[in-house]
């Protein structure tokens, strides 16, 4: 590996990748990432706005993978018995004229075809749609199993300026890896 | 009552909620990891406060910078609250305030408006 981590800088670098974390996310790192890549985004570009949009992205993604990851590490000091950090990956880069994030977890195989299901939909829906079915799924509550509100996805397709993008990789008989890429 | 008064954290917002002026404020950001152990005191004041509130006017200025999408549900869940208390005949007004040119603050507080008829809900921008 020692050898190929340039090789692997500059496939990043290729894809217009500037960020990017593989390993256990918890809060406290997603506060610190958030606060980096605002304040290089801020200095960059736009502004205030974007910084906040392309930063939100980062926290639905995060904390997607807190809640839902199927891959988990003990926590370390201080913790409780039986606490766990979930694993998962969080990109971000820039093309063409785009921030855009990615973010992957591994999640159980029973729960694909709903994933799936629910992001097809997202994908078709336009912004009045999406802005519509964000209002009736804010009243009505999260779905059974949802730790959020069961938003987020909504609230990414809705603030991106592309369709969701999304990718489900079988691993094994009990997991798949899932992908997902939202361009601001 | 005694007044509520929860700091700011990286990524929980400042509550002040003052029973003797009648003025509630939230003012930060709002993304913690478990939504619900944040904002279950917060509710729970906030019952009580409009449980024995009588016909004096009320601020609830409300000042986020962003917020995530579980915190976007408890919002609307604390507008639907004060919107059944105006119903009551209590004497609310809320004020979303937004950085200039955060659309999507705006667009929140937008969205907010639609949802409510009862509820005031103005849409400051934040003087510079």
């Amino acid at each position: 590996m020692i050898s190929e981590l340039y090789e692997f800088k500059k496939y990043l670098n290729k894809e217009g990748i500037f960020f990017c974390f593989s390993g256990p996310v918890s809060q406290e790192l997603l506060v610190e990432i958030g606060a980096i890549l605002k304040q290089k985004i801020k200095l960059e570009d736009a502004g205030n706005s974007t910084a906040i949009r392309v930063f939100s992205m980062v926290v639905e993604q995060a904390q997607n993978i807190i809640h839902y990851s199927a891959e988990k590490c003990p926590k370390p000091y201080p913790s409780k018995a039986g606490e766990e950090i979930s694993i998962g990956i969080i990109a971000v880069g820039y093309e063409n004229g785009h921030y855009f994030v990615l973010s992957g977890n591994m999640i159980e195989k029973e729960k694909v075809s709903r994933l799936q299901n629910k992001l097809t939909g997202l994908k078709k829906m336009n912004k009045a749609e999406l802005k519509k079915h964000y209002k009736e799924q804010r009243k009505k509550g999260p779905d059974y199993g949802s730790k959020g509100a069961g938003l987020g996805f909504i609230d990414m397709a809705k603030k991106a300026s592309q369709p969701l993008e999304f990718d489900f990789k079988k691993i094994d008989e009990k997991f798949s890896f899932f992908s997902s890429k939202t361009v601001i | 009552m005694d007044n509520l008064k929860l700091e700011a954290t990286k990524y929980t917002p400042e509550i002040a909620f003052d029973c003797e002026n009648h003025l509630l404020e939230i003012i930060g950001e709002s993304y913690p990891e478990n939504i619900a152990e944040f904002y279950a005191p917060v509710f729970e004041w906030l019952e009580a406060y409009l449980g024995q509130l009588g016909t004096q006017d009320v601020t609830v200025n409300m000042e986020l910078i962003y917020f995530n999408s579980s915190s976007s549900k408890v919002l609307l869940d604390l507008f639907e609250l004060l919107e059944d208390a105006v119903d009551d005949g209590k004497k609310i007004t809320v004020n979303w305030i937004y950085e200039p040119e955060d659309e999507d603050t705006l667009e929140f507080g937008e969205e907010f408006q639609e949802d409510f008829e009862s509820l005031t809900i103005n849409l400051l921008e934040k003087s510079s």
